[in-house]
């Protein structure tokens, strides 16, 4: 949560500047207007389903189209990595000199994926195709539901250790000359799963799940998942991204409760935006969640700069 | 307040950050463990063809298993847990479903992203055995086909293994003869036959093949290298009788064909991984 908050805030909204001010309606009515959409999730678990199912259909039934899983693929023949896997390959061959295994397949994969998710706005990975944020994503409810009925007490690290992770899993296939994280890596597991069939090792996910609902909520996504840290690298360049515009804002902050990675929201909160526009940071998957919950279109999923072209 | 916000935070990185290494270096250590394990327990899992050595095999792998999609028998299955950190990778159990080179070309090891299945020695050898069939007869005869060259020459450099037979359960070394189909009913094991009176094109269940034979040599006709890996040996015993037993030669390539089609008991013939430096 490193922001260099080097801008003051904005000076905190007046009453008469509030959306439903605007509008002449109280903040209740302003709130009770919006109608229950799931756009963006419905829209977002139709690819993700699609995706998975693309691959699973590829092996079942031989259509080629997505071949592989997702920590190596093929779509459409164009060769696809999972991009932690790449880099803990080039360890390993800078440890043991096995140069070979970086092949040019290796490395088209490597940069299309690479490029690709420069374009789609880094962690939309996450969201939109990991099974495993599927899983994590929908488990949350109960967690939630626990936490709200006081039955368990949330416990929250420092979000800054996956960083840690993802240096330390890098060192360890480095120093152990194997692919440590893929072992119990649970998007490779469960996509193995899907496609070629279970296996016990489910039982991992099954441990990490529920200690994601009776302890830390979205422990794995938040704190570890070291594939997701990778992709937030790209998101800090990347073009596409929620934009919050300030003046349609109520400060009621329901997107930070939906939010999966709520310190991305951090301007949200009432006399802490430092701009009229913000965009969310590396962590945030674009899986539009608080988009879809905003009452005022404050949130918008949207390319920067795209508006300008036309 | 004689603390900032930026204070806590700091700390609590540390402190979860501290958990976070104790953690991370317990799998470390967890995983070197399993490795050594593994190098043991994976001498019994035979590697899809082209594989490299078991210590480059094991983190070439990234276990995406395009190899398992594309081989045209589904030869190739994706290790389990019980495997340890071969959990994953690939394997062929011939005794279910022996690789036959069905596909022609070798497309698992052309498919394999991070060479864990080396393509480049088969490459060379099929440019190799094409370039030297071309000097053999610089006036090729009508049924030159260069694919089929540099494909023959890509299977012979296969070496996945050594198949090794038991004596005391071979029906020929018993003097035994074979009538019928050889695997038990409903096995779904398929290859495409070496006889060239069948001109088998796509591979076709084992027990579609009947056989009639004095002494039982499917392992022999079956061989889908030929001479140069399988032969009968005929020889006169000491009581004048003829002794028959099947020979591995140095063609071998493991492939597992032998294991598949022998109706003897399951360990009569067996693949044997290569002993590499």
């Amino acid at each position: 949560m490193i922001n260099l908050k080097k801008l003051q805030p904005l000076p905190a909204k007046r009453r008469e500047e509030m959306p439903n001010s605007k509008l002449g309606i109280t903040f209740k009515e302003w709130k009770a207007n919006k109608p229950n959409k799931n756009k963006w999730r419905n829209k977002r678990w139709a690819v993700l389903l699609f995706f998975n199912f693309l691959f699973w259909a590829s092996f079942a039934f031989d259509i080629g189209v997505l071949e592989g899983s997702l920590s190596g693929s093929r779509f459409f023949g164009i060769y696809l990595m999972d991009p932690y896997n790449a880099l803990q390959e080039m360890f390993i061959a800078s440890r043991t000199g096995y140069f070979a295994m970086l092949t040019t397949n290796f490395f088209i994969g490597f940069f299309v994926i690479l490029m690709f998710y420069f374009l789609m706005g880094g962690r939309t990975f996450c969201s939109w195709l990991c099974p495993y944020h599927f899983l994590a994503e929908n488990v949350e409810k109960l967690h939630n539901y626990l936490v709200k009925k006081k039955k368990i007490k949330e416990h929250s690290y420092n979000i800054g250790i996956k960083y840690i992770f993802w240096v330390g899993f890098l060192l360890l296939a480095f120093f152990t000359k194997t692919l440590v994280f893929e072992t119990i890596n649970p998007v490779g597991i469960i996509s193995r799963a899907l496609i070629y069939g279970p296996g016990l090792l489910l039982l991992w996910i099954v441990v990490l799940l529920i200690f994601e609902i009776v302890y830390s909520k979205r422990f794995w996504c938040r704190y570890v998942c070291p594939i997701g840290v990778t992709y937030s690298v790209l998101k800090k360049v990347s073009p596409v991204g929620v934009e919050f515009d300030l003046s349609k804002c109520g400060h009621c902050r329901d997107c930070q409760d939906v939010c999966l990675v709520p310190h991305e929201l951090w301007f949200v909160k009432r006399g802490e935006a430092t701009k009229e526009i913000h965009s969310t940071g590396a962590d945030c998957t674009n899986c539009g969640l608080c988009v879809d919950v905003c009452y005022g279109d404050a949130l918008t999923l949207k390319i920067k700069g795209f508006d300008k072209i036309l | 307040m004689g603390q900032s916000k930026s204070d806590i935070n700091r700390r609590q990185f540390l402190r979860n950050g501290a958990v976070a290494v104790v953690a991370l270096s317990a799998v470390g250590v967890g995983a070197n463990y399993l490795k050594k394990l593994n190098i043991e327990n994976a001498k019994t899992l035979l590697r899809p063809p082209g594989a490299v050595d078991e210590s480059e095999f094991i983190y070439a792998c990234i276990k995406c298993g395009l190899c398992v999609q594309i081989c045209p028998i589904e030869a190739i299955k994706l290790a389990g847990i019980s495997d340890g950190l071969s959990y994953g990778t690939p394997y062929i159990d011939p005794r279910a479903q022996a690789c036959d080179f069905s596909c022609d070309a070798m497309q698992c090891i052309e498919t394999c992203p991070t060479s864990a299945l080396d393509f480049i020695p088969f490459k060379t050898a099929g440019e190799e055995a094409y370039v030297a069939y071309n000097k053999a007869n610089p006036t090729p005869g009508p049924d030159y086909n260069p694919i089929a060259i540099q494909s023959k020459a890509m299977k012979a450099h296969t070496k996945m293994g050594l198949a090794v037979i038991n004596a005391k359960t071979c029906f020929a070394v018993e003097g035994k003869g074979f009538k019928g189909t050889p695997r038990e009913e409903g096995f779904e094991g398929v290859y495409r036959s070496p006889n060239p009176k069948l001109k088998e094109r796509k591979a076709s269940l084992v027990n579609d093949h009947l056989f009639n034979s004095e002494i039982c040599n499917l392992c022999v006709t079956e061989c889908p290298i030929g001479d140069s890996a399988i032969i009968m040996e005929t020889k006169t015993g000491i009581d004048g009788k003829e002794q028959w037993s099947p020979k591995i030669l140095d063609g071998c390539t493991g492939c597992g064909v032998c294991v598949m089609v022998c109706p003897s008991t399951p360990d009569t013939i067996i693949i044997e991984k290569l002993e590499t430096a």
